[in-house]
């Protein structure tokens, strides 16, 4: 297995943002050259699984590797973090019917983070292309895969649309489909899983001005769960990163952490929580 | 061809006999039925609570509505039903039991209406 380690770019609030919303999207930051050569590669091997990509040397520092999306990686998954051994592409021959909603397979629903799922475009990919329509939050919804097939249009749902280059990151729990395309032409996909090696620790970014006892965790959109489970579900997922997941405790009733226009910190904060 | 003797019409002669002479006088007027289906999520147990996900079955043919939800035929299940939408499903409650866990997508709701070939 291949580790890759660097410094991690994430502070507390967006690591918490994405214990809320499930997923991360870095807008274009792949070059145009890396954007043409991986093109070209995925022309000349137009299979679903194109792993051998992996062992090209621009690639691996031009897409895998990338500076902006590692950190971010790093601050999720922690140090020595294992690279992709699996690639695969979703390549469409555009238009096409919208594909059912889902989670991929394997998934075990929950407040870790052990693996991270990586969508990368290396063409532009506008509404009219199909771009993956992910709904946000859904990371915290569990549901026999082979439940959520009847689904159709979902009020918040996000259409990943972006330029070439773009990358996100995604919980592998999330539900998400190909959105229908009305456009013509090809669109690749390329699809691989980033691992977590190391124990969880809040060794990211540190904001000296981020207080758990008082950050929002409140999901901004429809959560599809009971009032202030939203809050509930990020501020475990965010200890479980913290490593104290031990100390996640919740009382119920106003206390922490769900909002409130307060004048002192919520009661039911865990003990021997630092800034 | 002839309707149905005013009897059947007024339903004095029922059960499987009466649907079956009203089908066969629709068949051969024409105009075959076929079930459309609605499936609308919402927010609660409440047919006047927000519709947050849809898709419908119509003439055969599966649709998942407008892109825009404010552009949705019905923002609630009870919009639906004064369109003549009938409720054959409602939120299986059964999932909602474990308190610590949400099970799929809010509340579902499955109406039915005929619909005409």
């Amino acid at each position: 297995m291949r580790q890759y380690d660097c410094e991690p770019t994430l502070n507390d609030t967006e690591v918490l943002e994405f214990c809320k919303n499930g997923f991360m999207m870095f807008e274009g930051v792949v070059s145009e050259e890396i954007n043409r050569r991986t093109n070209e590669y995925l022309d000349e091997h137009d299979g679903m699984e194109p792993t051998d990509i992996l062992d090209e040397d621009w690639f691996m520092d031009g897409v895998i590797k990338h500076p902006a999306v590692a950190g971010a990686l790093r601050s999720l998954l922690g140090k020595d973090f294992g690279l992709p051994n699996l690639v695969s592409n979703h390549r469409i021959q555009c238009p096409q019917p919208a594909q059912e909603w889902h989670y991929d397979g394997g998934d075990i629903f929950g407040p870790q983070l052990n693996y991270i799922q990586v969508f990368y475009y290396p063409q532009d990919c506008p509404r009219e292309l199909g771009p993956t329509e992910l709904l946000p939050g859904s990371h915290f919804l569990y549901a026999q895969r082979d439940m959520t097939k009847h689904l159709g249009r979902i009020r918040g749902s996000y259409h990943a649309v972006s330029p070439a280059g773009s990358i996100f990151l995604t919980d592998y729990s999330i539900w998400h489909r190909r959105s229908e395309s009305w456009g013509s032409g090809l669109r690749n996909n390329v699809k691989y899983n980033y691992w977590r090696t190391s124990p969880p620790t809040r060794d990211w970014v540190i904001d000296p001005g981020f207080d758990p006892a008082t950050a929002d965790y409140t999901f901004h959109g429809p959560t599809f769960r009971k009032q202030f489970q939203d809050c509930y579900d990020a501020a475990e997922m965010y200890f479980w990163l913290r490593g104290e997941h031990d100390k996640f405790e919740l009382i119920g009733g106003q206390g922490w952490p769900i909002p409130g226009n307060r004048n002192d910190v919520p009661y039911g904060v865990p003990e021997g929580i630092g800034g | 061809m002839r309707p149905p003797k005013p009897e059947v019409m007024r339903g004095i002669i029922g059960g499987a006999d009466f649907r079956c002479k009203i089908r066969n006088w629709e068949m051969n007027m024409g105009s075959k039925t076929i079930q459309d289906i609605l499936y609308l999520q919402a927010t609660t147990t409440s047919p006047t609570s927000e519709v947050v996900g849809m898709r419908i079955i119509e003439n055969g043919e599966i649709s998942d509505g407008p892109h825009d939800p404010d552009d949705w035929p019905y923002q609630t299940v009870l919009e639906a039903v004064r369109d003549g939408w009938r409720i054959i499903k409602f939120p299986e409650l059964a999932l909602m039991l474990d308190d610590s866990r949400t099970y799929g997508l809010g509340f579902e709701f499955i109406l039915e209406r005929e619909g005409r070939l």
